[in-house]
């Protein structure tokens, strides 16, 4: 008994010890992300545009204008993306859960190539409205078409739901861009998921909603707990399994949704993280939830760094490098480990 | 001997005559088109059409690529009464083409991708109908105008009709400025870009017909270092919107969305020109005819009498 | 006693399902059989029906009439023939995978091999700057080393379902982001061919188009007949499968291949048409409600739900031709959700 305490004090202590390294990597990626960038900028120039500002030197203005906000944008949806997934895999039970697959993006993109095509809207910050909008509807209606019937909302119904609808939306969106390729050209640079261009207004709008998804995520640890050991055993253990699914679902479409309104689709990471974290701690959402929240992040930086460097003097999109990134170490973690337990 | 001789002439005459056809034209891709009679049921390409209306030669159909309404090309035009036929890449209505009878279709040669408008399978479905044909993009859209001209001419235009010729008018005019406000200020250098949220686009002189016009009009057209994409643009990241300093900036007006994007954007005013105002439309690739040339040409003197010249270094 | 009892059960339940089969066949049949004189009668041009009829039959009996005949047979005959050939082989290759993968989600336009043709194809059209056939034996490569691609990655002393699942969708993932990259790196033209071929349409439909999808069938066709013996044992669980000495993987990779051609020709031809793949394994079995695997009745409602697509996005705006890809989404998802619906009553999907 005392052993046995004793041992799970140590793996405490093991993933405490691997949080804190895990947030000394996130603020060692963002400072990177600071430093880099498609023009070559010293470090102490860096160091000297956050601690003085010079309006003037077009150096600073760079870190400020672009490189900062890019930054910020990139933690808090890298953030978001890790723990919809995170939530989004254990409400459904569903180890292929992801926004992408459940409608989000797809409802996302109808209602900004809407919002290009019909209303004539072109900048971002209000794309973030629409994009809103957009996700936040279509997971609704994902979660309604699923729960018809005697069964509720059972993970395949959910994937098939949400199969169904993207592949409506789709139609819709490719109706409009095939005869309006003024909107194909602005939503072909949006639907590819970028950090660019994001300025600190986008910040500013989406921050709360992710704050609030983020408290919602985080204390529906206990909830996903319960859900894991199946419908049966977590009514018996008194929980009501409709409003803890209910719950989680909302977290998971206010950070999905907050994530894609702000950088637009960005597939993979919603869905690779989570794996990865449990990989490392186990079952137990106590854990995995923190774990997804700060490796997304990184990620997310990580990608985007590449990104500046790697096709100068253009840049690559966030949404591919995590990609590319993410799929093939997706697929040797699916070759390595049995994932279907969840 | 005489007479029989004049008589074989004669039979020679008529049983050539049919093989001497009423109508023919070569096309940008170098074939002749000849037909028994002179076109009048004319299936045109949005860009063709654009070309053609204007000078008094009406189309019984349209083509686009896209909603008719978004066309840059054929704003301003009247097109009542002209059945529009496709608006999506690659699809065309090919029943109601065969319904309207066409005798000849009329589109634009593409010479690097060696096809018409519209693109290969558009073109497929409609060659059956009747021979297509028409003139060839090139290094000048003045040329291509003309062309138009020459083409509408054998179609039984009347160039000298009172419209056509004021647009023509109004063109020169306008072509006699835009020269006299580029030779007044030698050191005035420009730069035509599309701007989107992830980067700045450069484009190439010799990628736009219309821009390769100016050059030779006395504008002084910046050429980006690298053209990544085939010759046609440089790819700048934000952080490099500041690699060329022109004094005046032309921006694609395809869509009024592109503006907008630029102004957005935090870096766009790293180039002197954009924090000064030195901004313009470029009217890119939509350029059909001489009286929307003239006031495109006049937006751009204006743009030009009003820079500072030795902004930029 | 029992004995009888128990026999006479089974032969009436037997019969019961031969019968449902036979009614679904029927149905469907008689419903593509109208679909298609509708896609022979409907159009801008018109035609009379006595007119079309005589058009058809003007090889044999040499009574021609150019306008009447073009329209006839190079533009409806060859659309619908197409339609017919695409719907079918796309929704083969569909249950295939489901059947063979157990799981709904398991189509080869989700699994990656759809945009490994996609892929492909973008690439043909925007760097290379080819068009036509090109893109079309593009599209077919991209999809058959995609495909190989995902079952090699997934082969781990064998190939489960659940890693073929997998694997395809990171595949499909990595593949979208190659497509969305280039769409950003092209000019807006090619972007706009690149994304109409995406959409698939029927449009360009020629009668070479459906001489070699349907050369292509009539050899998939009877090889897939022969393999699906091995599957009924392999039905009964890998294990039990192993112990009856069923060559499983073989079987499997087999029935892969012949799916696998099935897609890529299907694609070649048309474009990656959504959905019908995903679509037409669920509805048939929802059809036949338990009485069958559905192979046939799955090719009947493909056909069908590509055929009535095609009508819908030539006749529903009449300013406006839409590809037939962008309605065989919409018209298949309506079904889907019919059936997701109706699933509470009539028990399980799939």
């Amino acid at each position: 008994m005392a052993e046995a305490q004793s041992h799970h004090r140590q793996k405490a202590a093991r993933l405490i010890a691997g949080l804190l390294m895990l947030g000394a990597a996130l603020l060692a990626i963002a400072m990177l992300s600071l430093a880099t960038g498609a023009r070559a900028i010293p470090l102490e120039t860096v160091w000297a545009a956050l601690t003085a500002y010079d309006p003037n030197s077009t150096e600073h203005r760079i870190i400020w204008d672009l490189r900062l906000p890019r930054t910020i944008v990139g933690l808090l949806v890298g953030a978001a993306l890790g723990l919809s997934g995170a939530v989004l895999q254990g409400a459904t039970r569903n180890p292929l859960a992801d926004p992408s697959i459940l409608g989000i993006n797809a409802g996302a993109a109808l209602a900004v190539v809407l919002g290009v095509a019909v209303l004539g809207m072109t900048q971002l910050s209000l794309y973030v409205w629409l994009a809103f909008i957009g996700s936040g509807v279509t997971m609704l209606v994902v979660y309604s078409v699923a729960s018809l019937g005697r069964e509720g909302a059972t993970p395949v119904k959910l994937a098939l739901a949400g199969a169904a609808i993207t592949a409506v939306l789709q139609s819709i969106i490719n109706g409009i861009l095939l005869t309006s390729p003024r909107t194909l050209d602005e939503v072909r640079f949006w639907q590819v998921g970028s950090l660019s261009g994001r300025d600190i207004d986008i910040v500013l709008q989406v921050a709360p909603f992710l704050a609030i998804g983020m408290v919602l995520a985080l204390g529906s640890a206990r909830m996903l707990d319960g859900l894991s050991m199946g419908d049966d055993v977590a009514r018996a253990l008194g929980q009501r399994i409709g409003l803890s699914r209910g719950l989680a679902g909302l977290a998971a479409v206010i950070l999905a949704g907050g994530a894609t309104a702000a950088a637009g689709p960005i597939a993979f990471v919603g869905l690779t993280v989570p794996h990865v974290a449990r990989a490392i701690t186990g079952p137990g959402y106590r854990w995995i939830l923190p774990y997804s929240m700060l490796m997304a992040p990184i990620l997310l930086l990580g990608a985007d760094v590449i990104g500046r460097v790697i096709a100068p003097p253009g840049e690559v999109q966030v949404g591919i490098v995590t990609a590319f990134i993410g799929a093939p170490f997706f697929i040797a973690l699916v070759r390595r480990r049995k994932l279907a337990a969840l | 001997m005489l007479r029989s001789a004049a008589i074989a002439l004669a039979l020679l005459a008529t049983s050539a005559l049919p093989a001497f056809a009423q109508w023919s034209y070569v096309g940008g891709n170098g074939e002749t088109v000849m037909l028994d009679a002179v076109p009048t049921r004319i299936i045109a390409s949005q860009d063709a059409a654009a070309g053609l209306i204007p000078l008094g030669i009406r189309p019984v159909a349209i083509y686009a690529d896209s909603a008719v309404a978004d066309a840059k090309a054929l704003q301003g035009l009247d097109l009542t009464g002209i059945e529009i036929i496709g608006q999506a890449w690659g699809e065309v209505d090919i029943e109601k083409a065969a319904a309207l009878e066409p005798d000849l279709i009329v589109a634009e040669f593409w010479p690097l991708e060696t096809t018409w408008s519209g693109g290969a399978d558009v073109v497929n479905a409609l060659s059956p109908l009747a021979p297509i044909t028409g003139p060839e993009q090139g290094a000048s859209i003045l040329t291509l105008i003309e062309d138009y001209e020459e083409l509408a001419a054998s179609l039984g235009a009347d160039l000298a009709a009172p419209s056509i010729a004021a647009d023509k008018a109004a063109f020169e005019t306008a072509l006699a400025d835009f020269k006299a406000a580029t030779a007044a200020k030698p050191d005035l250098t420009a730069l035509a870009v599309w701007a989107g949220e992830d980067a700045l686009y450069v484009a190439a002189t010799g990628g736009a017909s219309e821009l390769m016009d100016f050059a030779s009009w006395g504008l002084k057209l910046i050429d980006p270092e690298v053209a990544d994409d085939r010759g046609y643009w440089e790819t700048l990241s934000w952080e490099n919107a500041d690699k060329y300093q022109p004094d005046l900036i032309l921006v694609d007006n395809r869509s009024a969305q592109t503006m907008e994007t630029a102004l957005a954007q935090p870096t766009w005013t790293l180039m002197k020109a954009a924090e000064a105002g030195q901004v313009t439309d470029w009217p890119a690739y939509w350029l059909r005819n001489y009286g929307a040339y003239a006031s495109e040409l006049a937006k751009l003197t204006t743009a030009i009498n009003a820079a500072d010249e030795n902004l930029a270094p | 006693m029992t004995h009888v009892i128990d026999a006479a059960r089974i032969a009436a339940v037997r019969q019961a399902a031969a019968t449902r089969r036979q009614v679904v066949v029927a149905g469907l049949v008689a419903a593509l059989c109208v679909a298609f004189a509708l896609a022979m009668y409907l159009g801008d041009y018109p035609v009379a029906v006595p007119g079309i009829i005589q058009s058809l039959f003007s090889p044999f009996t040499g009574l021609v009439d150019r306008g009447v005949d073009f329209i006839v047979l190079q533009v409806r005959l060859p659309r619908a023939v197409l339609a017919v050939l695409s719907g079918a082989s796309f929704a083969l290759a569909g249950i295939i995978f489901q059947t063979l993968l157990r799981n709904p989600l398991a189509s080869p336009d989700i699994i990656g091999i759809a945009h490994g043709a996609s892929a492909a194809a973008v690439f043909v059209i925007i760097v290379l700057g080819w068009s036509g056939l090109a893109v079309s034996f593009g599209a077919f490569a991209g999809a058959v080393l995609t495909a190989l691609a995902i079952y090699l990655l997934a082969w781990r002393n064998g190939v489960t379902a659940f890693r073929v699942v997998l694997i395809g969708i990171g595949m499909a993932a990595m593949l979208a982001a190659v497509i969305s990259y280039l769409f950003t790196r092209a000019r807006l033209n090619e972007v706009q061919e690149a994304m109409a071929w995406l959409v698939g349409s029927l449009n360009a439909s020629r009668p070479g188009d459906s001489i070699v999808l349907g050369g292509a069938m009539l050899v998939l066709v009877p090889l897939m007949v022969a393999l699906l013996r091995g599957l009924d044992a392999m039905e009964l669980g890998d294990d039990t499968a192993k112990s009856l000495g069923a060559r499983v993987e073989f079987t499997r990779l087999g029935l892969m291949l012949v799916a696998v051609g099935f897609a890529a020709f299907a694609t070649a031809a048309v474009g990656p048409v959504g959905f019908v793949a995903f679509v037409s394994g669920p509805l048939a079995r929802t059809l036949l409600n338990g009485a069958g695997r559905g192979f046939l009745q799955a090719a009947l409602v493909g056909a069908l739900v590509m055929l009535v697509s095609d009508l819908i996005a030539q006749h529903l705006l009449p300013a406006v031709q839409l590809p037939v890809g962008v309605v065989t989404g919409a018209c298949g998802a309506v079904f889907l959700l019919w059936l997701l619906m109706a699933s509470g009553r009539s028990g399980r999907v799939n």
